[in-house]
């Protein structure tokens, strides 16, 4: 391969401006890397707060509230009395075998049965609202990490004992021993000792959630048995839209909803950070190409005379454009390592630096190598013209001018 | 027997205006010759030498080498055609800066492709040895003397044993000393190997150590001969620039 030795010994003498032009490259490709790091770390993140410690995907009892139109229509009227007779709130009772048969279907990493509902606490003359939760704290844990963000107390329900959050706690000034009256909306009111006070994190769940015994919740809520939601996380959260469409065909009677569904407008944000961000990486790519191109532009006027002794002493013009197409595939991939290694450096040294450390970057090797892959691409693309003028160059008027 | 023959060779450059070149050039140059095209700039020798040289197609005409027309070859041919039969000597030297001068040395070989194998860099070494630049092998390209560079040079045009080698003005960049020096060393390889030489020159000492001598005057063969077949003082006179030659037959030239 004689002209990747030419093309090597061309770059490797043009010193200065191969130089310049790698590091042009390596600078433009270290941005890229480093800010597809940043990002995909910051979305991933997000995404992690919005579907770490939540359900991935929702079964709910489809809701059967017949239109207002509909009440008056006589073609179906007994919908209307399942209304009145139900509530709002259609309770899943033939929930065991659809668990039964989601375990059976694999990745699915948690099944967390869930009975919810509205309640108030009374304090004097005071009605704090919060929701039920009746819960299965084994899965419920595994879910929404709850053992290990248990600030007081401990991590137990049954009978009437209650977990509460730390915001509720201090508004109530209710610590762990203290009894709270609870009214839920069909007008059983008792006393529910504090077992345990939580801190989710989050300040509406922190204010409103009171964790309880599931069968309590089910017995309050007349579920009878009957669950509100069934809540499940799975392995890939992004499959979850995916899952959800599979669910409801095996599953029609229930309404599942996937995180997704739930979060369009957040999705619809992250979406749009990815766009700019692929804007970016698209307009470093075209910078590198262009000055790639002309810096082989400006080196083949420069060896004008070497190609022409080249073609005289019998080089194939495919060969003589070959040289050039080599030099800039060589200054793409030598500039997107070397851009690579430094985008890498930037992420470890964001990292250490303290402050910055609010959400771990993760180091795409993927979308690295992707990146070089393209670059390299592009450095050949963008020697493309130059070749073709090198090819096109003729010996004649370059050897008798000297 | 003849290496080349041309036959005819028309060259007209420009389509609007067009300029004739060459109008049929006929010349056989015969295998083991040591020829000199000789003729005032603007009288087309340049243009043959690149027909020769394949580096120009001509207009029509053709150039016989081993029974076939040469230009009937595509560009590639071509290419093929001055890597494997031809050697160039250039007035500019020409070798590529990048590489020493061993490297320009092999260039041609290299270019053929294939490997480079350790007998081939002997024979270039010995060749780089043979024109008198051994010391200095390694030397970068523009590290070496204009005489080094050319001698380097003609190592180049040597080292794929060209049938046929053409100098355009290989001494016209020299000094007196390595342009004799030069001289002498294309003439013994020429009778060491039978290398057919084709020498551009406006150098009446070149031009009368040549076997043969042809003349180009507006495109056409205009004087054909040999030397050797003249006293030296004929020679002299008949070989001088034309601005001279003119005037000392004694046809005025007021714009010369």
């Amino acid at each position: 391969m004689f002209n990747l030795a030419i093309a090597f010994r061309f770059l490797k003498e043009g010193r200065t401006q191969t130089a310049l032009i790698l590091i042009g490259i390596t600078l433009g490709i270290a941005v890229q890397v480093f800010l597809n790091s940043l990002i995909v770390g910051l979305q991933r993140s997000l995404v992690d707060k919005i579907v770490g410690t939540s359900p991935h995907i929702t079964a709910t009892m489809p809701d059967i509230l017949p239109a207002a139109g509909l009440l008056a229509s006589e073609q179906r009227p007994t919908l209307a009395r399942i209304v009145t007779n139900e509530g709002n709130v259609k309770p899943i009772r033939e929930w065991r075998p659809v668990v039964e048969q989601l375990r059976k279907l694999g990745p699915i990493e948690v099944i967390n049965p869930v009975a919810r509902g509205a309640g108030f606490i009374l304090q004097g003359e005071k009605s704090v609202p919060v929701t039920l939760q009746g819960l299965d704290l084994a899965p419920a844990d595994k879910l929404y990490d709850i053992r290990n963000r248990i600030t007081a107390g401990r991590f137990e329900t049954g009978g009437n004992g209650i977990l509460i959050g730390k915001e509720l706690a201090a508004k109530l000034r209710a610590g762990v021993g203290s009894s709270l009256r609870i009214t839920v909306p069909a007008g059983s009111s008792d006393l529910y000792p504090v077992n345990g006070i939580f801190d989710l994190g989050s300040l509406p769940l922190n204010e409103s959630w009171v964790i309880i015994a599931l069968p309590r919740a089910q017995a309050l809520y007349g579920l009878d048995q009957g669950l509100t939601e069934i809540e499940l996380q799975i392995d890939d959260p992004f499959a979850a839209g995916r899952w959800a469409g599979d669910l409801r065909a095996a599953f029609p009677s229930l309404k599942w909803l996937s995180w997704q569904e739930t979060n369009t407008e957040i999705l619809q944000a992250l979406r749009s950070q990815s766009s700019s961000s692929y804007m970016i990486q698209f307009f470093v790519l075209l910078s590198v190409t262009l000055g790639i191109a002309s810096v082989l532009a400006v080196s083949v006027v420069q060896k004008q005379r070497q190609i022409g002794i080249l073609k005289a002493l019998g080089t194939r013009t495919r060969d003589v454009g070959r040289i050039f197409i080599i030099q800039g595939a060589v200054l793409g991939l030598a500039g997107s390592l070397l851009g690579s290694l430094a985008g890498f450096g930037l992420i470890e040294l964001f990292q250490a630096i303290p402050s910055q450390t609010r959400f771990p970057i993760p180091v795409e090797w993927g979308a690295i190598a992707l990146s070089v892959a393209i670059a390299t691409a592009a450095g050949t693309l963008a020697a493309f013209v130059p070749a073709r003028r090198a090819a096109r160059l003729n010996p004649i008027e370059v050897i008798r001018n000297g | 027997m003849a290496d080349i023959a041309l036959r005819r060779i028309r060259k007209v450059y420009g389509t609007e205006a067009p300029t004739v070149a060459l109008h049929g050039i006929d010349l056989a140059i015969r295998s083991g010759e040591y020829l000199a095209v000789i003729g005032r700039s603007g009288s087309g020798k340049s243009t043959l030498l690149n027909i020769v040289g394949t580096l120009d197609r001509p207009t029509s005409g053709e150039m016989r080498c081993d029974g076939g027309d040469v230009f009937a070859r595509d560009d590639d041919g071509l290419a093929s055609f001055r890597n494997e039969t031809l050697g160039f000597i250039f007035q500019f030297h020409h070798l590529l800066p990048e590489f020493n001068a061993l490297e320009n040395v092999l260039l041609p070989r290299r270019i053929r492709g294939g490997r480079l194998d350790p007998g081939l860099v002997k024979r270039g070494k010995e060749l780089v040895e043979r024109v008198g630049v051994g010391a200095r092998m390694y030397n970068r390209a523009n590290n070496l003397s204009g005489g080094e560079q050319q001698r380097i040079a003609i190592a180049r045009a040597l080292i794929n044993a060209p049938r046929i080698i053409l100098a355009d003005e290989p001494t016209g960049n020299l000094d007196s000393d390595s342009s004799v020096a030069v001289q002498g060393l294309l003439r013994e390889i020429n009778r060491e190997s039978g290398t057919t030489f084709v020498i551009v020159t406006h150098d009446r000492h070149i031009a009368a150590g040549c076997d043969r001598v042809v003349e180009i005057d507006d495109g056409k063969v205009l004087r054909d001969f040999r030397p050797r077949e003249f006293t030296d003082d004929e020679n002299w006179r008949s070989l001088a620039p034309c601005n001279c030659r003119e005037r000392e037959r004694g046809f005025a030239s007021p714009s010369a």
